[in-house]
């Protein structure tokens, strides 16, 4: 029986060899047959959608990825999604990097003057300017812009909600915004309901983009459909399939010089393995090294490409937030104490690689009103054990729970076990729990979340914009989970954006921050990441965005 | 036959209802305001609660299920909070995606895994069983991300053969194919093998044999037509599998597809979103059970002459 099978089962083994080899071939083939490039050649170009050819990429065009896809190209509907807005569209002003600092510049304002009270401010706009649609921008676009953020459901109303009749306008009470007046196509002045000396950072944010009044009455598909999303910006949308890639490619109507940057793909590459190897080769130009592991970066980039490394802080914070309704952190002995117990230098080294600074205070270091002499906690363990001992707590005693979100990156997962352990040193409990996204932001939210570490990033150069956030009011205090009790301060934090004099409001805001760091120890200031991006061998220069978000200007960027 | 077909059919409509009812039920029981994940950090509580009312999520229950289930019978499954888009075209074109991958990673898997377990069978306990079922061994227990991975770095990077991701050429999908058909395919192969081998000990392989048949016949013709049985189930839970969404291998491979819009909802407690891919997979789900039960009956009269 054994030996009449094995007679039979040879022309069957040969047979399936014979096709396991042909289908093996015909893969190798196939595979073979449609590159001509030789393996050593790095010239590959992906089209949009992936597919590999063996032509040279384009003059002109730039290949970039992001690990997540936009939500809307529409600024209205987001709070994060600026790539395209940036690009596409323009602002009145601009905060722009010039000789390494950001400074607010003139875009669409051609010229401004401000009020002693600094109430009204009366603009005078760039005049030949159009659309990519060639409709011309003036003055009532502006207005519309203002307008629209507070009618269409928009998600940005916080700059426009600072005019006169904003609030009317917003509940339906009013059909256009009263504190919005336009003299003429290029003569408009806005006056706000109380001073706010940052009012000019705030109009360069990606929120405050311009938009076509005349086209907006005739399209239905603006900030989805890219045909119906015109701006006055360097660029135009022309494509953006979902999940997958958007393309954006120069606007020969642009008013401002013609950027070197012709063409750039943004495709969207969820696995930073992936986004590292299509870089290495030769098929993404840039590279956001912020969504590599860092391991990666040590070991690959900062060796073999450290001269195509450009470094910008990320001008925002990492911090601890310790919620002042906790049996014990209510104490201000045991926030000093837990302040004094973390080595912040020792982090940034280990878990940073060093690219990260150590901030001391509430405004991050690049922003207007940053204060280098701030002296923040040192790093005393035995000290913040006495303290600790001082006011009657025993090891072991004090308990909370450092609620970390699942989505958090890996170096802040590490972040928290880190804090976790040095807590642990001075004999206080910090238990790190992993909540999913959407349960970690709905109790923090709820003001009852105990502790946790998050990063804010600036969206304008302004210290309002993130003392205001975490304590400009009791509301604010309390859906960050910090509840901050001193009512006094509060009113001081809302009411310092309308301090006219420059000198007084930056002073205001340092006395401030001493005492919410360093009297109150009412949050942990821990440090400021650095931004890495690595330019591949088609990119001269880049100058990122001044706040180091993943977006930028693709006009920032030269190609050789 | 058809009595039974239609009461299956009859079954799977009841269980999409009840499907879509809990799905329904837990999103909202669950902690977390999909609306503050939607509006991101610097959105403030005001915006919030208007965007909560101008998409209906105050109403009661009662009223956004009827709403949902009337708009989901009209094929409108609502627009993604987190795309931005209406649910249904962002799963149209992702499913072309995925049946691409799915079917591509089928082919494979069958083709390899088939051959490779009868291979196996014919010639078990000699080296080309060793040589077979090491590399089905190697299928099943080498992660998908890892096949994933080596595959990229050798034919993208290094031979420079293939695209190292994307979706718009039918080459993108030869190496994702690979990496989440191998796996199935050593599933099958073993499978194959070991029914393969049982079936060749039966009275009636004798027969054939003792009839002058040659092996090859009788392989193919007597003895894997009964191995197919198991297989066949085996074949269609694995394609269901894959059509309802291949998370890893399109997240690696970046292609977009059901799976990686999966994630997106669940990440972003996307309701609209997640309502329509998980009622997307349970309908692929179902619909592979019953594609499997038929072919049961196509491939075995007894199961035929029983329903």
């Amino acid at each position: 029986m054994k030996t009449q099978n094995r007679f039979h089962k040879s022309t069957l083994i040969k047979s399936a060899v014979t096709l396991l080899t042909a289908l093996s071939l015909s893969v190798c083939l196939t595979a073979c047959g449609g590159s001509q490039t030789d393996a050593g050649d790095n010239s590959q170009t992906p089209s949009p959608s992936g597919a590999v050819s063996s032509v040279a990429p384009e003059e002109g065009l730039l290949r970039t990825a992001v690990l997540y896809d936009i939500t809307t190209l529409d600024v209205a509907k987001t709070t994060d999604d600026y790539m395209v807005p940036m690009n596409i569209f323009d602002r009145l002003f601009e905060t722009r990097m010039v000789d390494g600092t950001a400074q607010v510049l003139k875009s669409l304002c051609e010229d401004y003057s401000i009020s002693e009270d600094g109430m009204r401010y009366d603009f005078v706009l760039k005049s030949g300017v159009v659309f990519s649609n060639g409709s011309a921008l003036t003055a009532s676009d502006v207005k519309y812009s203002f307008e629209r953020l507070l009618t269409a459901a928009a998600q940005n109303t916080d700059i426009p909600l600072e005019v006169v009749g904003a609030d009317a306008l917003m509940k339906k009470e009013a059909d256009s915004l009263a504190g919005f007046e336009v003299t003429d196509d290029t003569h408009f002045s806005i006056t706000l309901k109380a001073p706010n000396a940052g009012f000019l950072a705030e109009l360069s944010s990606p929120a405050m983009s311009i938009v076509d009044a005349e086209t907006m009455a005739q399209v239905k598909g603006f900030g989805t459909d890219p045909a119906d999303t015109i701006g006055t910006g360097p660029y135009i949308i022309t494509e953006w399939e979902a999940n997958d890639h958007y393309t954006l490619v120069y606007n020969d109507k642009y008013w401002g010089p013609e950027p070197s940057v012709k063409k750039l793909i943004v495709r969207v590459i969820p696995d930073p393995s992936t986004q590292n190897l299509m870089f290495q080769n030769g098929e993404l130009d840039m590279i956001d090294l912020i969504n590599l592991d860092s391991a990666i970066v040590e070991s690959s980039y900062k060796k073999t490409h450290a001269d195509k490394i450009v470094t910008t802080p990320r001008v925002g914070l990492t911090y601890l937030v310790m919620n002042e309704e906790n049996e014990y952190l209510r104490d201000v002995n045991v926030r000093k104490a837990i302040g004094m117990a973390i080595d912040v230098d020792t982090i940034i080294q280990n878990l940073y690689s060093g690219d990260a600074i150590r901030e001391c205070g509430i405004i991050p270091t690049g922003i207007w009103g940053h204060n280098d002499s701030l002296a923040g906690f040192s790093y005393d363990p035995e000290g913040a054990k006495k303290l600790l001992s001082d006011a009657g707590y025993v090891k072991g005693q004090i308990y909370f729970e450092l609620s970390m979100d699942s989505s958090a990156t890996s170096d802040t997962q590490l972040l928290y076990q880190d804090i976790s352990q040095e807590l642990g040193k001075i004999g206080i409990n910090a238990e790190v729990k992993t909540y999913d996204h959407a349960s970690w932001l709905a109790l923090r939210n709820s003001g009852r979340m105990d502790s946790f570490i998050a990063r804010w990033g600036m969206d304008y150069n302004d210290p309002s914009n993130i003392m205001y956030t975490f304590f400009g009011s009791r509301d604010n205090a309390r859906g960050r989970s910090i509840n901050y009790q001193d009512s006094e301060t509060i009113a001081r934090v809302a009411a310092a954006p309308s301090i006219v004099d420059d000198q007084k409001r930056m002073a205001e805001y340092q006395a401030l921050e001493k005492k919410i760091i360093l009297d109150d120890a009412a949050w942990i200031p821990l440090l400021e990441e650095l931004h890495l991006y690595c330019m591949g061998d088609r990119v001269e220069s880049f100058i990122p965005q001044w706040a180091g978000f993943s977006d930028f200007y693709a006009a920032d960027v030269t190609l050789k | 036959m058809r009595q039974s077909f239609l009461r299956r059919l009859a079954e799977s409509v009841v269980i999409l209802i009840g499907v879509a009812l809990l799905i329904f039920i837990m999103l909202r029981v669950v902690p977390g305001n999909p609306i503050e994940i939607m509006m991101g950090e610097h959105a403030n509580q005001s915006t919030v609660d208007r965007m909560t009312a101008e998409l209906g999520l105050d109403k009661p229950i009662y009223v956004q299920f009827f709403r949902y289930i009337t708009g989901a019978l009209r094929g409108d499954f609502g627009t993604s909070y987190s795309l931005g888009k209406p649910v249904s075209s962002l799963m149209r074109s992702a499913f072309g995606n995925t049946l691409k991958l799915s079917v591509s990673a089928a082919v494979f898997a069958w083709v390899i895994g088939i051959l490779c377990g009868v291979l196996s069978a014919v010639r078990a306990g000699g080296p080309a069983d060793h040589i077979f079922m090491g590399f089905s061994l190697m299928g099943v227990s080498m992660p998908v991300f890892m096949t994933a991975m080596v595959l990229q770095f050798f034919f993208g990077y290094y031979l420079h053969w293939l695209p190292i991701s994307g979706s718009g050429s039918w080459r993108n999908f030869i190496l994702p194919a690979i990496a989440l058909g191998w796996n199935s395919a050593g599933a099958i192969s073993r499978l194959t093998r070991s029914t393969l081998l049982d079936v060749l000990q039966e009275d009636y392989i004798e027969t054939a044999r003792a009839k002058g048949l040659t092996e090859t016949t009788v392989v193919l013709f007597h003895a894997l037509r009964n191995t197919m049985l198991p297989v066949v189930t085996m074949m269609a839970i694995q394609f269901s599998g894959m059509l309802s969404g291949a998370v890893i291998t399109e997240t690696v491979f970046s292609i977009n597809g059901i799976g990686r819009l999966s994630v997106l909802a669940i990440s972003g407690r996307d309701i609209p979103l997640l309502q329509g891919t998980v009622l997307f997979s349970t309908a692929v789900v179902i619909l592979g059970n019953l594609i499997s039960d038929s072919l049961y009956s196509v491939l075995d009269p007894r199961i035929r002459r029983e329903a």
